[in-house]
């Protein structure tokens, strides 16, 4: 009897230590996951769900956590950018505009994400898509969708779109005087960032140039003028609305949805917008670059949203890990297919099946092909509004275009050299 | 001493959430701190102070706020005291236009800012529509400068009446029924009552809202920057949306400190110049 209770004795301690033994080393091996946690405007945040809902169940050691953010882009710079002072960052990544890059690398609060990805990380990235990820030669941001300006065309009006400045005007007046369509072009004229990226693509197509290198920060150039004259005399003449001087993007699409302009600038988002059943226009708007000089090769603004790497992640590797699985061929299909966004990877543009879906592709990438970047400047928020400040004068009325793009240059001469920046040509750090 | 100990809570409160920021803006107005020294603060004197007064947008603003502030307080105080005196009279459903009228001071601004910047749209917004089934050119509130910073006034007393006009109620409530009733006796019409009675005794409060109002005109930021961003050529543009920019836009806290306490000593100069004008008021009188 006592033996028998021994051996059972026995028996319950072995079990016990065993039973210590492989709790003890599942533990070690169920280490709590690495949350990233990630902030994104709203409308990425949905677009991503699924994404991150088959991310996080494939990964057991890493758990991303998304933060939704605003709809509007300054408002999540603003979420961002409050909590970056605070010290240390509640986020591991942020998914960035394009314009916010050299602002955020200059207040150091980005990780160059070098170490991780090496120099060959923006290789597979069409050329509309390299730039601007790059600062002083460190990479601090890889893009997750390419964006561009792009020209909305009414193909039942015209049998083929302007290719410069006049025609457009020229076209526009024709069928205005028709009764065709009430206004020739309606665009982005409201005194914010949107003002500076009808701009610069314009006054590429116009020969200059926005930027280093040139008096008044490029503005102080007959281009500039041109440009900017070019704008105001679409309002003055009645081809664009006056009211274009508080148009954003939403304003000027629900205009040319509604089948009132033969012209719309705005970004590849709205394609999908126009073909809706409720749109006037479904069927019937072609998509092609901006209009330039004759001689000069168009433009597009280069917009597009990337993930950057905050300092101070407690776990970076994680962290880069989730930015490559979102930034990924796979995410980024999804995005293209289900969402129409607007792929950066190269063999994404002729891939038969997305093609068949989205038949804009091609086209989107020659705009893509002819992406001009806004400065890369650490002071660029403020050079855009110097910018926008004369632009949005000019287009509600006031003043002469050459005039006042002498004051906006001179304004930005004078930022710079307060801010101890050269004002002669710096080096721009193009492509990868 | 015994005063001095019972005060000190409330003095301490004081010193922390009120003297202790203002003083930290006067250092900061004495640094550069901007995204361009990396956010770390360098002293550099006097500067920002100088490039202040050499800003020609800060001054401009300044006109603006001001204008905005006058305008639409001024405004505020006369709807406000009709709808107060017709609100103070006995009348059936009275107490449910009384709970409609504030209406508008209950909505967030950001959602009422919305509202009226449809309400004005050009050429979709309801104002227009009606302008055009009369026939009539369809009119740019918001993209017309000279335009633009009266569309943010209208707004603005719309949404800000109520408050005046409940102070002004309560206020004439407090005024005690006999002397008109006296005065009736004495052959004192209505209209006379209004001008010997009602409004002497309501100056206090005409005065209370007045100041209430006039502060938190002076430092709009919600409304301007959902109606028109500021714009258009920044014709809308306020003082503290212009602090706002440079500090959360530019990063240039250095600057945009000295934007404020530049506001804050235009405001004292303000209010130091109405005390003493209602000092001499009271004075001659």
């Amino acid at each position: 009897m006592s033996r028998r209770l021994a051996a059972i004795a026995q028996g319950l301690a072995l079990a016990l230590a065993l039973a210590l033994v492989i709790g003890l080393l599942s533990r070690a091996w169920a280490r709590p996951a690495a949350v990233v946690r990630v902030l994104m405007p709203a409308p990425f945040a949905d677009a991503t769900a699924d994404l991150v809902a088959a991310f996080n169940r494939s990964h057991r050691d890493v758990r991303i956590a998304v933060t939704r953010g605003p709809f509007e882009t300054e408002a999540v710079s603003d979420l961002a950018i409050s909590s970056l002072l605070l010290g240390d960052s509640p986020y591991d990544l942020l998914l960035m505009d394009v314009t916010w890059t050299a602002k955020y690398a200059a207040a150091g609060w980005l990780e160059p994400l070098d170490a991780w990805l090496g120099p060959e990380a923006l290789a597979p990235l069409v050329d509309g898509a390299r730039a601007g990820n790059r600062i002083d030669g460190r990479l601090y941001r890889l893009p997750l969708v390419a964006d561009m300006g792009l020209l909305y065309w009414r193909t039942d009006l015209m049998d083929a779109p302007p290719r410069t400045p006049g025609d457009l005007a020229a076209i526009s007046r024709r069928l205005q005087e028709q009764g065709k369509v009430r206004w020739g072009y309606v665009w982005q004229g409201r005194q914010y960032e949107g003002l500076s990226c009808v701009f610069v693509e314009l006054v590429s197509g116009f020969g200059g140039q926005w930027g280093p290198g040139e008096p008044g920060f490029g503005l102080a150039s007959p281009a500039a003028a041109r440009a900017a004259g070019w704008l105001q005399q679409l309002v003055h003449e009645g081809i664009s609305p006056r009211a274009v001087a508080n148009f954003a993007e939403p304003e000027a699409l629900q205009s040319f949805e509604a089948g009132e302009a033969a012209f719309l600038r705005n970004w590849p988002y709205a394609w999908q917008e126009l073909q809706r059943p409720g749109s006037a226009v479904a069927g019937r708007v072609g998509v092609t670059t901006m209009v330039a000089e004759p001689g000069v090769s168009p433009a597009a603004t280069q917009g597009s949203w990337g993930f950057s790497l905050l300092r101070g992640s407690p776990h970076p590797d994680a962290a880069v890990a989730v930015l490559r699985a979102l930034t990924g061929e796979a995410s980024q299909r999804q995005l293209v297919s289900r969402y129409g966004y607007t792929p950066t990877l190269q063999t994404l543009f002729n891939d038969p099946e997305l093609v068949a879906q989205r038949p804009q592709l091609p086209q989107l990438r020659r705009a893509l092909d002819q992406a001009v970047l806004r400065p890369l400047n650490p002071g660029y928020a403020q050079l855009s509004d110097i910018l926008q400040r004369q632009l949005s004068a000019l287009i509600s009325g006031r003043g002469d275009a050459a005039a006042a793009m002498a004051r906006a240059g001179r304004e930005s001469d004078l930022l710079l050299r307060a801010s101890g920046q050269e004002l002669s040509p710096r080096p721009q750090e193009v492509g990868a | 001493m015994n005063a001095l100990l019972l005060m000190a809570p409330a003095l301490l409160l004081l010193l922390a959430v009120f003297v202790w920021p203002l003083l930290d803006y006067a250092w900061l107005s004495l640094q550069a701190q901007s995204v361009f020294t990396g956010l770390e603060a360098v002293p550099v004197g006097p500067l920002n102070w100088q490039r202040l007064a050499a800003d020609g947008r800060f001054w401009q603003d300044a006109w603006q706020t001001l204008r905005f502030a006058l305008v639409s307080v001024g405004l505020e105080l006369l709807a406000g005291l009709a709808i107060a005196l017709l609100l103070h009279q006995r009348w059936r459903g009275r107490g449910v236009v009384r709970s409609l009228a504030l209406l508008p001071w209950a909505l967030p601004t950001t959602v009422m800012a919305l509202g009226w910047r449809w309400i004005f749209n050009d050429p979709y917004g309801p104002i227009n529509g009606l302008l055009q089934s009369l026939g009539l050119a369809s009119v740019p509130f918001l993209a017309a400068p000279e335009l633009a910073w009266l569309a943010t006034v209208v707004a603005d007393v719309w949404k800000t009446t109520p408050f005046v006009a409940l102070l002004l109620l309560a206020g004439l409530q407090m005024i005690p029924h006999d002397l008109y009733e006296a005065f009736a006796l004495e052959g004192g019409t209505p209209w006379q009552g209004l001008w010997r009675i009602t409004l002497p005794l309501l100056r206090p409060y005409v005065f209370i809202a007045a100041l209430f109002r006039l502060a938190q005109a002076l430092g709009v930021f919600d409304l301007i920057a959902v109606l028109t961003g500021g714009g258009p050529a920044s014709s809308t543009e306020s003082l503290a949306v212009y602090a706002y920019l440079n500090a959360m836009r530019f990063l240039d806290f250095g600057y945009s400190a000295t934007v404020m306490l530049g506001m804050f000593l235009l405001l004292l100069l303000g209010a130091a110049a109405l005390l003493v004008w209602r000092r001499q008021a009271e004075v001659r009188a």
